[in-house]
């Protein structure tokens, strides 16, 4: 019987290796950055964990950033600004 | 062409084999699909004059590159003819595009299919649908150019239902969600022209990730604004709020209505844009903006878009009925915008 090929239309995405940057032991004393994505009350949310950061795990301060919308990455100046005045950076996505 | 093809291949028997293949491997999208053997894959490639490994887009979010040779693989598995292609590839150009935004459209719970709109020469040469039953069945065009811009969306870029696509809904325009406009009727200037400054002898692409076409009906209006107040009325209780773009379809009848009275395009979307304001008021009670009614409230609005530019008209669908449909775009005011792609055609 004369069979065929047929092509695979699917690509593996490219890999890339992830270097985490070493976690702190504690948050003593740390500034925390919080970067927000706009999504309702994601705002608050972080603010709220900001607050318990600093009350219950000794944080020094924290600051936030908003992101253009949900569905990018944040942008350029969160990230300079972010790697110059802060230690940890709080992040996330949600309805 | 000569230039290798690297995709993996499958030895089938026949037929049968192929398509339990690409089921069992999660590369369809329900339907069967063309088996893509190297010489219907070549085709496609010739059709654009592009090299198999050439790249066509880049996904910054998933850092996936879309090569002409994996579009053309889901082209011929979509069951697109191979002059087809240019408009296959400007739209994964369009989608890719970061004022599209892929990573939102694609992945949202708020289910967004991708609205491709085609303009100029070429959709009359590959009869693209652009009168009766607009979105219905029918149309090779139609149905296989939007099945293959999915297709690449699943296959190549890794949009998996329940996985990188969260859409709550889904939504039926995500198996094909192609139209064109009815230039040769249109008293208006077409889209692709009015948006980037194309001639009218150019083709070209818009995208817009949108949601589903609702219509509306107005059977009594001999007036422009007549008509648009229907829409308008419509229009202005959406079921959330801020989208970036509304496309509105003008069918024949009230297309004809319209431009009785001499109203151009920009007359159409500054009508709809300064008639479809809410209040503040109105929104927070109905929930769609958060926060108590405060007394200014009453009397601050809010447009629909920010500008009516970002309204698009398209003169498109059935001659006979007084119908026609307004589309809300997918996401919020700065999530994703429409773009239009001029389509690179081999010269003969």
């Amino acid at each position: 019987m004369a069979g065929f090929e047929i092509l695979d239309p699917t690509v593996e995405p490219r890999r890339q290796p992830l270097t985490y940057v070493p976690r702190p032991d504690s948050l003593k004393g740390k500034r925390i950055g919080l970067v927000e994505n706009t999504k309702f009350n994601s705002d608050r949310l972080l603010l709220k964990i900001g607050e318990i950061l600093k009350k219950e795990y000794g944080a020094a301060e924290t600051k936030m950033w908003r992101k253009h919308n949900a569905g990018v990455p944040a942008h350029k100046e969160i990230l300079d600004e972010a790697a110059c005045s802060v230690d940890v950076v709080v992040a996330g996505i949600g309805d | 062409m000569t230039a290798r093809i690297s995709s993996q291949r499958y030895a089938v028997e026949d037929y049968q084999e192929a398509l339990d293949l690409c089921y069992q491997r999660g590369w369809t999208d329900g339907l069967p699909v063309v088996p893509p053997t190297e010489s219907a894959v070549r085709a496609m490639l010739d059709a654009v004059g592009l090299e198999p490994d050439a790249q066509v887009a880049f996904i910054t979010n998933r850092q996936v590159a879309i090569s002409a040779e994996k579009v053309a693989i889901n082209a011929v598995m979509a069951g697109c003819r191979p002059e087809y292609m240019p408009v296959v590839v400007a739209a994964i150009e369009g989608i890719a595009d970061p004022r599209w935004g892929y990573h939102g459209p694609a992945t949202s719970t708020g289910s967004a299919a991708v609205l491709t709109i085609v303009n100029g020469p070429i959709a009359r040469r590959l009869d693209v649908n652009a009168g009766d039953n607009l979105f219905g069945p029918g149309w090779r065009a139609n149905a296989t150019i939007g099945r293959a811009i999915r297709l690449v969306m699943r296959n190549v870029v890794g949009t998996l239902p329940g996985r990188l696509d969260r859409g709550t809904f889904g939504h039926p325009g995500r198996y094909t969600y192609v139209i064109a406009e009815n230039e040769a009727e249109s008293p208006w200037t077409p889209l692709h022209v009015e948006r980037v400054g194309c001639r009218p002898t150019d083709s070209a692409v818009t995208v817009m990730a949108a949601l589903s076409p609702i219509q509306f009906y107005n059977q009594l209006s001999a007036t422009a604004a007549g008509v648009l107040g229907t829409a308008c009325d419509a229009m202005r209780y959406p079921g959330q709020v801020g989208q970036p773009n509304y496309c509105v379809v003008l069918a024949g009848e009230h297309m004809r209505t319209i431009a009785a009275d001499g109203w151009s395009k920009a007359d159409i979307r500054k009508f709809i844009f300064e008639n479809t304001t809410n209040t503040i008021a109105h929104f927070k009670r109905t929930a769609r903006i958060p926060g108590e009614v405060k007394p200014g409230d009453e009397t601050a609005t809010r447009s629909l878009v920010i500008s009516p530019d970002d309204i698009l008209v398209v003169a498109a669908g059935g001659r006979a009925g007084s119908f026609s449909c307004y589309i809300p775009g997918w996401g919020g005011r700065t999530s994703s915008e429409a773009v239009t792609v001029v389509i690179k055609e081999r010269s003969a």
